[in-house]
C-alpha cells in the first residue's frame, strides 16, 4: 500500500444552479484550515456561457484577500502548488448546475416495481415527467393515452421496470411495445434513451422488439422479488446518462474537469459519499444525515446500518420551485412556518420574484422568513421520498419518525447564510425532526459535499480536512420521545462541563430550551426521561450519560413531541412560531 | 470584484435573435436577407393526431393472426371509417379507422395510424437581416434598435404600436384609460394595473401590455390573455424603473417586436421589447457585458424595499455590514438621488446596460 503524498493546500469549489462557491484549505501546523472563501453568481448562462468563469470569479475573491494567484495567464489552474506559494495542491469541484434528467418511469405495479424505478430515479439528479403503471392506478390509460403522456413528456430517458424474476411476461413485453412505438413517433434527434430495468429473462425480446427505435440500456431487475429492491445497477445506469448527457454538456465543464485529478462530482452525490464517510468515523449503530437545500434541487443522504440511501428531488428548491411547492402542498402548509401572517398571493408574488432574480437575497424579514419556510417543506418533501428507502434496523426504533442519528449535516445557501445560527437549527429541527441525541452540523460554505471528491483521490486528505472548519458545529440536540400533557415534567438534564461545573434543568413537554454549550466546549449530558420518554439510549425510559459537543447555538433540548403539531388557527401558529425563534435566539 | 446580474435597457444596439424550429424542419431564408415580423422563415411539419388500433383485441385473434386479417399495408393511406382489418367467419367483426391518416407502424396486434401532420410557421419575430442560417433548424436575425428585457412576462410574440398611457412610472393603468384608439396597440403602464384594464384591454384587442409591476392576484388572469404581458420591475404594486419608462416614452409610436415568453434557468428566455430604430452605425456601448461592478456605475435595485429603483454606485465598502433581517453581507453604498446614499446587497443589484 503506497503512502498517500500530503497536499499543502486544497481549493474546493461548488457550480450551483445559482451560486458558484469556491473556499481555499491550507495545511498550518500539520492540519488543514480555512484560509477564505468566495461566492459569486454562477456563469452557466448569458454573457458567460461558461461555468469555469464562476469559478475563477469565485477564487478571484480568495485572491483578493490571501494575495494568492491560482490561475496562469491562460486562465489555468496551478497546480501542484509552485514554491513561490502560487497555485493549489489539489483543486476538487462538485456541480449541481446542469439540468436534471427528465425521466418517464413505466411498470408493472405502482407500489411495487414503478415505486423502485421512481427511488432509483431518485438517486440522480431527475426529473419524473410521467408514470406509467399497468395496475390501473394512473387511472387505466389505453395504449394510445400512453403513447401520448410520453410525447408530451418528451424525456430524456424511459426506464422500464416489471415483472419479477420468472414473473409476468406478456404486460411487461406490451409495455415494451407502447414506449417502442412512442419512441417510433419521435424525430431522431429528440428521441429518448430507454433503460429496461425489469425481468432480466425478457432481456432479449426487449432488444427484438425496440430493434432501432432507440439507444437501449439494460439493468438489473430494480424488484427482482415481491420483497426485495435492488436499485444500484439502475441508479448507475443513470448516473451514467446524467453525468454524460447534462452535466457533460454544461459550458466550460471540460476545462473544470482539466483542474483536477478527480472530475466534477454532482453535488449530490459527493454528500452521500461524504456522509459515508462521516459515518464509518462514528457510532455503526446510529445513522448519519446529510441535507442540501439547494437553489434548484434538494437532497437527503443517509446512511443507517450501514445502508447508504440518497434521495434528490430535482424539482424543489429556495430558488426554483416555490411556487409549485405552494400549489403541491397549499400555501397553508408553507405559511404556518411564519412568526406573522402573509396570505397565499403574496406568498406567490413573493415566490415568483426570487425565481426571476434568484440571485438576490431578502432584505425585508417577512421574506427572509418565506424562504426559511420554503426550505422546511423541501426537505419534509424530500424526506418522503426518502424514507421509504430506510430499512428497518436498529437505527430505527420508530418507523414513522427519523432514525436514530449521531451526525446531521445541513448545507445549502439558506442555512449557511441564515442570520443568527438558531434560525438554522431551528430549520433543520423543524423539517427534519430528529429524535435522541444528534450533532447538528453545518455545512458553512456550501463545499463540505467538496470533500467527499477529494475522498475519492486523496482519502486521507478529505478525513483531515473535515476539520478545518468547513464543517461547524451548530449544536448537540436532545430530543425526548414519547407523549405527555403539554407543561407535564417528561426529562431531567444534568450537565457537567469540563472543568467540573454542573448545572440542572427540569425539561416540560412542549418546551424547547436551549442552554450554553459553546463551541469547542465538551460535557458529559446525563439525561433521566421520565413518563416512559425515550431519549435513543437504549429504549423508553432508560437513563444515560452522553458526552457531546458544543456549537455555535448550544445545547438544544427539543421536547415539543414528535411528530410536531400545529394549533388550527393561524394566528395562534404564528404566535408558536413566534415562541420558537425566540427561543432559538433566531 | 462581484459581477452583477444584468438587465439590457439599451436606446440603440445591434440585437441578434435566433428563431428556431420545435424540429427539423425547412428553413426558407438565406444569409443577408431583410426580413419583416411577420414572414415565414422557416417551417415544419410537427406530428398530427395519432391513434393506436389494438386490432388483435378488437378482433379477439392472436397477435400472431393478426397479419392475415389487415386490409391495409404500412404506408397505405386511410380514410375515417375505412375498415383497416376484419375477421370474417361466424364471428365477424372489423375494425374501422377512426380518422383520416396513414398506416405508419404495426406491431404487438396493435397498428399506428398517424393523420396528416401540422404546419408549424417560424416568424421573423423582429425587422432585420439573416445573419446566419442554422441549418434545418432556423435564423439568427440582426437588427438595430431600442431593447428592454422584462422581469417577467405572459404570452406569446406580438407586434404593435407603442402606446404610452400614463404619464409617471408609478401611475397604474387603468381600464377607464383604455379607448378603442388602444386597438391593436402595445400599451404602456406604470406601476401596475387592475383588473378592469386586463377586461377592457382584451375587449379592444390590444397587441400587448407592458407595467411595471403586476398585483399577485392577477398573474392567473394574465398568463390565459390573448397578448402577452411584460413586467419589468416585479410582482406587486412597482412603479417602472425611470431609464425604462423613458425609453419606452420616447418611442411612444413606434412599432415594437414584444414577447412575454419567459424561462428563468437553462437557457434563460426573458420577455422583451424591441424596438427597430434606423441606424447605421452604433453608439460605444458604456460597459461590456460581464463587467465588474464599480464606483459609478447605474444600477436597479431588484428586490423589496427599493425594488425598481435606480441609483448609482457611490461606495464598495470592503467589509460586509448588518441589514434588516439580521445577516451581514457585502453591499454597495446606492445614491439613488435623493437622501443620504443606501447600503444594498450585491445580490440585490442589477446593472442596467
Amino acid at each position: 500500500m503506497t503512502e498517500e503524498q500530503r497536499i499543502d493546500s486544497i481549493l474546493l469549489a461548488d457550480c450551483g444552479t445559482v451560486m458558484t462557491k469556491a473556499v481555499l484549505l491550507e495545511q498550518v501546523a500539520g492540519q488543514y484550515r480555512f484560509v477564505a472563501q468566495g461566492e459569486t453568481p454562477t456563469t452557466a448562462e448569458y454573457p458567460w456561457s461558461d461555468v469555469a468563469a464562476g469559478i475563477h470569479h469565485a477564487v478571484e475573491r480568495i485572491s483578493e484577500a490571501t494575495g494568492r494567484h491560482f490561475f496562469d495567464t491562460s486562465g489555468n489552474l496551478i497546480s501542484p502548488e509552485l514554491a513561490g506559494g502560487q497555485g493549489v495542491g489539489m483543486f476538487a469541484a462538485t456541480v449541481s448546475a446542469s439540468q436534471p434528467l427528465q425521466v418517464v418511469l413505466a411498470g408493472l405495479v405502482r407500489d411495487l416495481s414503478v415505486a423502485s424505478a421512481e427511488r432509483a430515479a431518485a438517486g440522480t439528479y431527475s426529473l419524473v415527467k410521467a408514470i406509467l403503471a399497468n395496475d390501473g392506478r394512473e387511472g387505466g390509460l389505453s395504449g394510445e393515452e400512453r403513447v401520448r403522456t410520453i410525447l408530451d413528456a418528451a424525456p430524456d430517458v424511459i426506464c422500464i421496470a416489471g415483472g419479477i424474476e420468472d414473473g409476468a411476461v406478456t404486460p411487461v413485453l406490451e409495455l415494451v411495445e407502447t414506449v417502442a412505438l412512442a419512441c417510433s413517433m419521435m424525430d431522431t434527434s429528440v428521441r429518448p434513451r430507454l433503460l429496461y430495468a425489469g425481468n432480466s429473462r425478457l432481456r432479449q425480446r426487449v432488444v427484438n422488439i425496440v430493434g432501432g427505435q432507440a439507444d437501449l440500456r439494460v439493468a438489473d431487475n430494480v424488484r427482482p422479488t415481491l420483497t426485495e429492491e435492488n436499485l444500484l445497477s439502475t441508479q448507475a445506469e443513470l448516473d451514467t446518462l446524467y453525468v454524460q448527457d447534462k452535466m457533460g454538456l454544461l459550458p466550460g465543464i471540460d476545462a473544470v474537469s482539466g483542474w483536477s485529478p478527480a472530475p466534477p462530482t454532482p453535488t449530490a452525490h459527493a454528500l452521500g459519499r461524504l456522509v459515508q464517510y462521516l459515518w464509518h468515523l462514528g457510532d455503526p449503530s446510529r445513522g448519519v444525515l446529510g441535507v442540501d437545500v439547494g437553489a434548484a434541487n434538494t437532497t437527503v443522504a443517509a446512511v443507517f446500518d450501514g445502508q447508504p440511501c440518497l434521495a434528490i428531488r430535482g424539482d424543489l428548491g429556495i430558488t426554483f420551485g416555490g411556487e409549485q411547492l405552494l400549489q403541491e402542498r397549499g400555501a397553508k402548509t408553507i405559511t404556518r412556518w411564519l412568526p406573522e401572517p402573509m396570505n397565499s398571493d403574496e406568498a406567490r408574488g413573493l415566490l415568483i420574484n426570487k425565481e426571476m432574480r434568484p440571485v438576490s437575497i431578502q432584505q425585508e424579514p417577512r421574506e427572509l422568513w418565506l424562504e426559511q419556510a420554503l426550505a422546511r417543506e423541501a426537505i419534509r418533501m424530500t424526506l418522503e421520498v426518502a424514507r421509504p428507502g430506510w430499512k428497518p434496523g436498529a437505527a430505527r426504533p420508530y418507523s414513522h419518525l427519523l432514525p436514530l442519528c449521531d451526525t446531521i449535516v445541513v448545507s445549502g445557501g439558506i442555512l449557511a447564510h441564515a442570520p443568527r445560527p438558531g434560525q438554522a437549527a431551528l430549520i433543520a429541527l423543524d423539517s427534519l425532526e430528529p429524535i435522541g441525541v444528534s450533532t447538528l452540523v453545518l455545512d458553512a460554505y456550501g463545499l463540505a459535499p467538496a470533500l467527499g471528491s477529494v475522498a475519492a483521490v486523496k482519502p486521507l486528505a478529505a478525513v483531515e480536512a473535515l476539520d478545518s472548519g468547513v464543517l461547524v458545529n451548530l449544536a448537540t440536540v436532545v430530543t425526548p420521545v414519547g407523549h405527555a400533557r403539554r407543561g407535564d415534567l417528561i426529562l431531567k438534564v444534568r450537565v457537567t462541563y469540563d472543568d467540573g461545573s454542573t448545572f440542572s434543568v427540569e425539561v416540560h413537554y412542549g418546551d424547547l430550551e436551549v442552554l450554553p454549550l459553546l463551541p469547542g466546549q465538551q460535557a458529559v449530558l446525563e439525561l433521566r426521561p421520565l413518563r416512559h420518554f425515550d431519549v435513543g439510549l437504549g429504549g423508553p425510559g432508560k437513563a444515560g450519560k452522553r458526552r457531546v459537543s458544543g456549537g455555535l447555538v448550544g445545547l438544544i433540548i427539543d421536547a415539543r413531541g414528535r411528530p410536531l403539531r400545529f394549533p388550527r388557527a393561524p394566528k395562534q401558529c404564528q404566535l408558536q412560531m413566534r415562541q420558537w425563534l425566540w427561543d432559538m435566539g433566531g | 470584484m462581484y459581477y452583477p446580474f444584468e438587465t439590457r435597457v439599451t436606446p440603440l444596439t445591434s440585437v441578434r435573435h435566433k428563431r428556431t424550429l420545435p424540429a427539423p424542419g425547412e428553413v426558407f431564408a438565406r444569409v443577408g436577407d431583410r426580413v419583416e415580423p411577420t414572414q415565414v422563415v422557416a417551417r415544419v411539419n410537427l406530428p398530427g393526431d395519432f391513434r393506436v388500433l389494438p386490432v388483435a383485441r378488437l378482433l379477439g385473434v392472436p397477435i400472431s393472426q393478426v397479419r392475415r386479417h389487415l386490409r391495409v399495408s404500412l404506408g397505405d393511406e386511410v380514410r375515417q371509417g375505412q375498415v383497416v382489418a376484419r375477421r370474417r367467419g361466424l364471428i365477424a367483426r372489423s375494425v374501422k379507422s377512426p380518422i383520416d391518416g396513414a398506416v405508419t407502424a404495426s406491431g404487438g396486434g396493435r397498428i399506428l395510424i398517424e393523420a396528416q401532420p401540422t404546419t408549424f410557421d417560424l416568424r421573423a419575430y423582429v425587422y432585420g437581416t439573416v445573419s446566419n442560417v442554422l441549418e434545418h433548424y432556423g435564423v439568427v436575425i440582426e437588427t438595430m434598435g431600442a431593447v428592454i428585457q422584462g422581469v417577467w412576462g405572459a404570452g406569446g410574440e406580438s407586434l404593435g404600436v407603442i402606446k404610452c398611457m400614463v404619464k409617471s412610472p408609478d401611475q397604474p393603468l387603468r381600464g377607464k384609460a383604455i379607448d378603442p384608439s388602444c386597438h391593436g396597440t402595445v400599451l404602456v403602464g406604470g406601476a401596475g394595473l387592475n383588473e378592469g384594464a386586463l377586461e377592457r384591454a382584451q375587449e379592444l384587442q390590444v397587441r400587448g401590455i407592458v407595467v411595471g409591476g403586476l398585483a399577485p392576484e392577477l398573474i392567473s388572469q394574465v398568463k390565459e390573455l390573448p397578448f402577452p404581458v411584460i413586467v419589468t420591475e416585479g410582482i406587486g404594486t412597482v412603479p417602472m424603473s425611470m431609464p425604462i419608462f423613458r425609453l419606452l416614452a420616447t418611442n411612444d409610436g413606434r412599432e415594437a417586436s414584444i414577447s412575454g415568453q419567459v424561462q428563468p434557468r437553462w437557457d434563460i428566455v426573458r420577455p422583451e421589447i424591441v424596438i427597430p430604430l434606423p441606424a447605421e452605425t452604433l453608439p460605444p456601448a458604456q460597459t461590456q457585458p460581464g463587467t465588474p461592478l464599480a464606483v459609478g456605475t447605474p444600477v436597479r435595485m431588484a428586490r423589496a424595499p427599493y425594488m425598481g429603483a435606480v441609483g448609482t454606485v457611490v461606495a464598495l465598502p470592503a467589509h460586509p455590514r448588518r441589514i434588516e433581517t439580521g445577516a451581514r453581507v457585502r453591499g454597495a453604498e446606492v445614491d439613488l438621488g435623493q437622501g443620504a446614499p443606501i447600503f444594498v446587497p450585491l445580490a440585490n443589484l442589477e446593472v442596467l446596460r
